[in-house]
């Protein structure tokens, strides 16, 4: 019985925790660049737009300790503002496009044979158009702000997740207790709200990480190219690419700090996920 | 005499969840020259871990402790290099999958010369002929066309055949196998265990056979060892084994098998004990009907006065009735007032077809069924896979689409949708093969049975927290258990929770669907008398669909032949079994595991 004790989901969080580095990894460094873009605005209170003409791109010093860029702006304000600019687009946007995925997933993998039909093969002319192209075009093609980019980011992340619910459902829709819910009288909404949800959540916890990750990399990559958050403010991926236009003064200290955000907040999600994965087994 | 494989004083330990389980406790063995072996034990005795300890294929961080000499080489000492040209060529093995212990990307003909060629080197023509002559050996007919196929273009018979040949491939002097036959249809699993025992005779080789079924021990070995809980409980001749079963255990293990037309199972009280909870002294001493004071404090030395040795300190008398021996009694026939009606129903599955063109047509796997099941009969439905008994059962759970008409109560499903055809298909509820495939991992047991509950209509949580615990105490479990996962339960346990749960719906009819081919034979016997009192307590019907014709024929008052989607015969229990009138039945009837209750009869043929 004592096998039965420890597989109870009843042990506490930190019990659950210890062993699991990946996961405890990831979410300390996912929470640690949540606080930097959410809360260190308020702990270090220093307005990224101040322009000190005397101090223009200087190294890191005790008054400006992730130095100034070329044009004597706080390199660490900028560094904070562009993080909340930047999770404050991705976030919404990954859990928008999360949404879409999972109820077009159920729609088609719950649905009758020819729906399913059809909502694949549209499925797979979505995922045949190149997203970030499509995407370049569109932002190009609206007017610029936070929402719209939200928009776009979510209506065109949610194909891959759709297609994996839909599989994921498929294959559990003819497991044995499915049937005999339905044999005593479930309707498909039943199925899906009470017993799919619960033997999916950890499928859709995992990829759900993965996409904050998708999510913020793509954020900053239109940053990158001048169509994502729009100046005056600024965001890890403008500021990646304002840095290497004055490369060849190896600035390090402007190029670093938001590559590395970028690639941490990719690790966080990704060793989350993966944690994750891991404590709940193969994910069933 | 010197031993194939001698094993002394072995123990295995486990580690599990941080901490070291002794699985196998003090295991002796000894396998003579061309000796058949039967290691019989219920899942959790260890028999399974004890036949990888002697491949030393053990999981990661497990320790052996004793000594396993095979022909004097002690290979619990031996280091990897040599366990890998012990595998196979002084040891074969064959296991229970043998679709999973094939590589599916290669020719069986690659795969048995490869097995040759690792230990015998030679070249890949010669590696051929080797593989071709195995293949004719193992009985693959015209052996020559099927070098070059691959493991899924075989039968699963022809496959396991494959699976020996391999095993037979460098001419070992022990054979073990594992539950070689599990999952294989009767007709098919008879010739594997011919096939084996004629190899045997035909190579001198020793067969280490693992097995819960007790009545292939029976007809096939010459000597029998018996696992409990991971230690010995009797081990000796088979002949008087079954003759005079001396230990508690190994009585009790044999009154639960069921029989062709048994009057009663016997049950074992209590379920076996966790590895990490063993009781001390003798294992079975809680569960055991004989047991005294003394039992528990020391585990008893063997005893051996008969042909037998038992682990046990009142061991049974050699005068003994045999449990199992108790006359067949016919059923009486009973007069039943009706209740389904199935006419002309008949089910086509479709073939593979695409957007255009028409699917291929198959032939149809049910085809014209007509008969009529009465208010508290039980109808056994036998025959091999792709009978299409299962397909039965669907059509009459209207989980498929069929043509015909099913009619419950009268009242016909075609005629009738929406809320009424599910108010009326809840009244058929069925118990599938495997009770955890059965249940959303992710919900509790109370959760499990308080569905069809809650989807009949609204009522109070506390009526159905009250019906939960009431349930749970009509299949016999504890009601503490409803706050519990079903991963934490044994499989008995489990398919006792999916009882509960058809009857929470109130039905009138309950499709049991294989309900205890996944069980082991004591865990069966309690399921099945469960099931029988349940009926005559709640007069509802079953449809019992099995492979198996003794537990078919325990349960029904008729019995329905399946044979390529067609009724062969459908006849009275008693009546069937004593008179098939159709060859099939005939087949079936002799494929079907019998432990013989009288002594002489039984050769190792």
């Amino acid at each position: 019985m004592s096998e039965a004790l420890a597989m109870s989901p009843t042990r506490s969080l930190g019990q659950r925790l210890s062993g699991n580095y990946t996961l405890t990894f990831g979410l300390v460094l996912g929470a640690l660049i949540l606080v930097s873009g959410f809360v260190a605005p308020f702990i270090y209170p220093v307005d990224p737009f101040t322009i000190h003409p005397a101090h223009a791109l200087e190294a890191p010093s005790a008054a400006f300790p992730f130095g100034t860029d070329e044009l004597g702006r706080d390199a660490l304000a900028l560094l904070l503002s562009g993080g909340y600019a930047t999770l404050v687009v991705a976030l919404p946007a990954a859990v928008l496009a999360f949404v879409i995925g999972i109820a077009y997933g159920f729609i088609s993998g719950l649905g009758p044979a020819w729906l399913d039909k059809l909502l694949m093969r549209l499925l797979d002319v979505f995922l045949a158009l190149p997203s970030l192209i499509v995407l370049l075009f569109f932002a190009a093609l609206v007017p610029q702000s936070n929402i719209n980019l939200i928009l776009l980011l979510g209506l065109i992340s949610w194909p891959s997740l759709a297609r994996l619910v839909r599989n994921e459902v498929l294959a559990q829709r003819g497991r044995d207790f499915m049937l005999a819910a339905q044999q005593s009288g479930a309707s498909r909404a039943y199925l899906a709200r009470v017993h799919l949800i619960r033997v999916i959540a950890p499928i859709l916890v995992v990829n759900g990480t993965f996409m904050i990750g998708d999510s913020i990399l793509t954020v900053s990559a239109l940053s990158f190219l001048g169509l994502g958050v729009q100046p005056p403010q600024e965001s890890w991926g403008s500021l990646l690419e304002s840095a290497l236009d004055i490369a060849a003064l190896d600035p390090w200290w402007l190029i670093l700090p938001p590559g590395l955000l970028v690639f941490g907040s990719l690790l966080a999600a990704s060793l989350t996920g993966q944690g994750l994965l891991r404590l709940w087994g193969n994910g069933r | 005499m010197s031993a194939v494989l001698e094993i002394k004083d072995v123990s295995v330990t486990l580690k599990r969840g941080g901490k070291s389980v002794t699985i196998l406790d003090q295991f002796n063995l000894s396998i003579a020259p061309g000796e058949m072996m039967g290691l019989v034990g219920e899942s959790g005795s260890g028999k399974t871990i004890a036949a990888l300890a002697i491949m030393r294929l053990l999981p990661p961080g497990a320790q052996i402790q004793g000594q396993i000499l095979l022909n004097g080489e002690d290979l619990a000492k031996a280091d990897e290099a040599r366990m890998r040209a012990v595998r196979g060529k002084g040891v074969g093995m064959v296991f229970q999958n043998p679709l999973a212990a094939l590589n599916p990307s290669r020719t069986v003909a690659a795969q048995i010369g490869e097995a040759w060629r690792v230990h015998q080197g030679g070249g890949k023509a010669q590696a051929r002929a080797k593989a071709l002559e195995l293949l004719g050996e193992v009985g693959i007919p015209n052996p020559d066309t099927r070098l070059d196929d691959y493991p899924h273009q075989f039968s699963g018979g022809m496959r396991q055949r494959v699976m020996i040949a391999m095993a037979l491939a460098c001419s070992p002097k022990l054979l073990i196998a594992d539950e070689p036959t599990t999952g294989l249809d009767p007709l098919i699993a008879r010739q594997i265990m011919e096939l084996i025992a004629r190899l045997r005779r035909e190579r001198d080789m020793a067969v280490l056979f693992v097995t819960h079924d007790l009545s292939v021990v029976q007809e096939h070995a010459e000597s029998i060892h018996v696992l409990y809980a991971g230690r010995s409980v009797e081990w000796g001749g088979a002949n008087a084994f079954f003759a005079h079963p001396r230990h508690p255990y190994s009585e009790a293990l044999l009154g639960s098998v069921a029989r062709l037309g048994q009057a009663r199972l016997q049950n074992i009280p209590g379920n076996l004990p966790e590895p990490e909870s063993r009781p001390a002294g003798c294992r079975f001493a809680p569960r055991c009907a004989y047991a005294q004071e003394a039992c528990s404090s020391a585990y008893p030395p063997a005893h051996g006065h008969g042909g037998t040795q038992a682990a046990c300190l009142y061991p049974l008398p050699l005068s003994g009735k045999l449990v199992y021996a108790e006359p067949l009694a016919p059923k009486p026939t009973r007069r039943f007032l009706p209740l389904l009606d199935v006419q002309n129903l008949t089910v086509r599955y479709p073939g593979a077809g695409g957007w255009f063109g028409g699917a291929t047509k198959l032939p149809p796997s049910l085809n014209d069924i007509t008969l009529t099941l009465g208010r508290g009969e039980c109808l056994g439905v036998v025959g091999e896979s792709g009978s299409g008994k299962s397909t039965f059962g669907r059509a009459v759970l209207q989980m498929i689409g069929y043509e015909g008409h099913v009619l419950l109560d009268g009242q016909d499903f075609h005629a009738t949708a929406g809320q009424a055809k599910r108010d009326l298909r809840r009244k058929i509820q069925v118990v599938f093969q495997d009770p955890r495939e059965s249940m959303n991992p992710r919900m509790t047991i109370g959760e499990v049975i308080a569905e069809p509950i809650r989807l009949k209509g609204r009522v109070s949580g506390a009526y159905v927290r009250a019906r939960v615990q009431e349930l749970l105490g009509q299949v016999g479990l504890n009601p503490e258990m409803a706050a519990r996962y079903p991963g934490g339960v044994s499989g008995g346990q489990a398919q006792r929770i999916a009882i509960a749960r058809a009857l929470a719906a109130e039905p009138e009819l309950i499709v049991l669907d294989e309900p205890t081919s996944a069980l082991d034979v004591s865990t069966q016997a309690m399921l099945l008398n469960l099931l029988k009192d349940l009926a005559f307590r709640n007069a509802f019907s079953y449809i019992l669909i099995s492979h198996d014709f003794a537990v078919v024929s325990y349960m029904a008052d008729r019995i329905a032949v399946l044979n390529a989607g067609r009724i062969v015969e459908l006849n009275e229990t008693a009546a069937l079994i004593s008179s098939p009138q159709h060859a099939y039945t005939a087949a079936l009837i002799a494929a079907a595991p019998q432990l013989q209750p009288h002594l002489g009869q039984t050769q190792s043929a």
